[in-house]
């Protein structure tokens, strides 16, 4: 991907990022490395750090997701996340935001690649 | 990962705890923030620069998201005038050192003293300290002062604790006052001043971190600091310059002597003494 691109891509995720992170915890909790290697499967990074947890530390303070320092089954000690109830409910009436606006721009550019 | 990448990472992990003090995270969420990058450094075996950028410009997201306070670099208006050198002149046997120079700085005023090697800031700021006389002019200082030389101002046998006690005590401080003071002024150097270290045994820049505390010692109005930060790496070298503005905010007066520009901006007034080039007639 060229440079151009990629700083497209950074602006496109900046919208969503805290969203794709919210959907993720909802499937169930996870600590950054984790997270960061999920959006990287799902197709949506590469995330770095830098990026990642300042996404995480401010769904905490607002109330969106809990963190907690906790043993994995194995390895180290990690900063688990998990969605909260409150997160849960954004998550839901962002989603259906974001299908209507995604689904607007979808349309738009369908004509251009249909033309 | 090889014993290189985590001596690295160490590196990295230390300057972005400074930094994220510095940027007014809570002490707490801070050392989570650190630990939080270490995991993932270990996890991920990049570096972190790649990972996380540089210490500064994640601490300064990590601040922005979680709402911590600005950098304290709060410029309030100049209170009355605190130091007033008119037509200061010094001269060492033929050779003249200073020529009528002029520096006036108000409360909650920062002025940088420059210049090349010799153009005599130092003589400059130990005649605003009182130090030595002028061959004519007068310093004016309306407050009490405080005073950090380039080097020496410490006594070698003496911990920095009892350098507190005793500084105190000609500034008219309580023991436990003047000890409190000194150790709440040191954290803000990220130093912990207490323990059995005489003052011959500190590093250099250690010295240098006493000098300031003392200087600061009484809270007086008018801070003379000539090039305090010799030895400084550049954390300490960043919480100087904290540690000025936040004088500058409680509404002192500062001068500084310093040969580093990159500072420059972010004073009220600059004191070029360089010498002027004569016309070769």
């Amino acid at each position: 991907m060229c440079r151009v691109d990629q700083e497209r891509r950074g602006q496109w995720l900046r919208g969503v990022l805290d969203l794709c992170v919210l959907a993720l915890l909802a499937r169930r909790e996870s600590y950054g490395y984790e997270l960061a290697q999920s959006l990287n499967a799902a197709g949506v990074g590469p995330i770095q750090g830098g990026t990642l947890y300042p996404v995480l530390l401010r769904l905490q303070r607002t109330g969106l997701v809990s963190a907690q320092w906790r043993e994995g089954t194995t390895g180290p000690a990690r900063k688990y996340y998990r969605i909260t109830v409150a997160g849960g409910e954004t998550l839901r009436q962002t989603t259906a935001d974001w299908a209507t606006f995604s689904g607007g721009v979808g349309a738009i550019l369908r004509e251009v690649s249909t033309r | 990962m090889n014993h290189g990448q985590s001596v690295n990472h160490e590196g990295w992990l230390a300057a972005l705890a400074g930094e994220l003090r510095r940027h007014g995270v809570d002490r707490d969420l801070a050392g989570h923030v650190v630990a939080e990058a270490a995991t993932h450094l270990r996890d991920s075996g990049e570096a972190p620069l790649r990972v996380f950028g540089p210490p500064e410009t994640y601490a300064a997201a990590v601040a922005d998201s979680v709402g911590a306070a600005e950098p304290r670099v709060y410029r309030g208006a100049p209170g009355p005038v605190r130091l007033e050198a008119r037509g200061i002149t010094k001269r060492y046997r033929r050779h003249r050192v200073l020529t009528g120079v002029d520096l006036t700085v108000r409360a909650g005023e920062i002025a940088a003293v420059v210049g090349a090697n010799g153009s005599g800031k130092s003589t400059f700021l130990r005649i605003c300290a009182g130090l030595a006389s002028p061959d004519r002019g007068q310093v004016r200082v309306h407050g009490t002062v405080g005073y950090c030389p380039q080097s020496g101002g410490t006594s070698d046998f003496l911990v920095p604790e009892e350098h507190f006690v005793l500084v105190g005590a000609g500034r008219g401080l309580h023991r436990d006052t003047a000890r409190s003071a000194g150790r709440r002024q040191a954290a803000g150097l990220d130093w912990d001043p207490t323990g059995p270290t005489q003052a011959r045994h500190l590093s250099g820049g250690t010295r240098q971190k006493l000098n300031l505390v003392l200087a600061g010692l009484g809270d007086p109005d008018v801070l003379l600091l000539d090039e305090p930060y010799q030895g400084f790496d550049r954390g300490t070298y960043l919480d100087f310059w904290h540690q000025l503005w936040d004088w500058r905010a409680a509404g002192k007066a500062i001068v500084v002597v310093t040969h580093l520009l990159n500072q420059l901006d972010r004073v009220d007034t600059v004191l070029d003494l360089s010498p002027v080039r004569q016309p070769v007639g």
